[in-house]
């Protein structure tokens, strides 16, 4: 019984318009898993270790970028004016 | 505010929403560029006399009508993207007002140099004066200086509403027992009206938003004035 790859390899070429739409679907649920892993990795809302480290969201820097993208915004320039705990 | 009859978007008075209005542009040409394009296919296909009984798959057609539209999406996507993170960014206001919401009316509090506070209910329909619009207009305006950072943290103290304002591209929800921000500029003074956009109750059509932003030295003679009041 040949494998499901081998299976769609040999559909493939001899139906090749299906290449782009293995590009665009791959690539689209890729990027989401990529995204979805980042959030769950590094978003300070989220708390794996409850150990060493209950709440994350209590230790933000001002001048931390959290978001993936910034347009005008250059966090490292900003000061931080509120008073420490 | 909205004319009679009014379609679009009301123009923008902050940058964001500018930006909506452009982003809105691009996404509509879109939308037409593929309307017009089905429709034309749809008609040459309901007028032609060629007809090949005999076709079973084209890989090339297949190609680009794969390729086209994720393009198509792709140059939607980048658009829309910008602008989400933009309207996240970090502002420095230079003043925070509180925006809370009541049955039926809302209430503006400036806190932050003193206890200025006040309600903003909608002047009843046989109360107007001639020029003043009906359903739109409130006894007490949220007055702000014009082409500064302003902070809005709008929260509800009974039901759910929600404080929107179309020209500067806001609205966000009145929750009881939470605090949302939004911020924005007015880039031009004016008089800006928006209605209260979360269904609560009998008279949920009647507590409008009024926002006039006027030059600094007219916000702080204003200030001063109803403090004096108060």
């Amino acid at each position: 019984m040949p494998s499901m790859l081998q299976v769609v390899g040999k559909q493939l070429k001899s139906h090749p318009a299906l290449v782009p739409l293995f590009i665009f679907i791959g690539g689209g649920a890729a990027m989401s898993m990529v995204y979805l892993a980042r959030l769950a990795l590094k978003n300070p809302d989220v708390s794996w270790d409850r150990k060493n480290n209950p709440e994350p969201w209590n230790k933000l820097e001002p001048t931390q970028q959290y978001k993936l993208f910034t347009i005008n915004m250059d966090y490292s320039k900003l000061k931080k004016d509120r008073p420490d705990f | 505010m909205a004319h009679p009859a009014q379609v679009g978007f009301q123009d923008a008075t902050s940058p964001l929403m500018e930006e909506l209005l452009y982003f809105h542009d691009h996404a509509l040409m879109i939308v037409f560029l593929i309307s017009v394009m089905v429709l034309y296919i749809i008609v040459c296909m309901i007028t032609t006399n060629l007809s090949d009984k005999l076709i079973l798959d084209s890989q090339e057609i297949e190609t680009i009508w794969t390729v086209l539209p994720a393009i198509t999406l792709i140059l939607i996507a980048l658009p829309s993207l910008r602008i989400l993170y933009l309207m996240d960014e970090i502002n420095d206001p230079h003043l925070t007002i509180k925006a809370m919401g009541h049955q039926w009316y809302w209430s503006y509090e400036y806190t932050d140099y003193e206890d200025l506070g006040f309600d903003s209910y909608m002047i009843p329909t046989q109360d107007l004066t001639p020029g003043q619009f009906r359903l739109l207009e409130a006894d007490h305006r949220m007055v702000i200086p014009v082409e500064s950072p302003i902070r809005v943290l709008i929260s509800a103290e009974d039901v759910l509403h929600s404080w929107a304002v179309p020209t500067l591209g806001i609205k966000m929800d009145a929750v009881p027992g939470r605090l949302n921000q939004t911020a924005f500029i007015a880039a031009r003074p004016g008089v800006f009206y928006g209605q209260c956009s979360e269904i609560c109750g009998a008279n949920h059509s009647f507590m409008p938003i009024v926002i006039e932003a006027v030059p600094l030295n007219h916000f702080e003679s204003w200030t001063a004035l109803m403090l004096e009041e108060a």
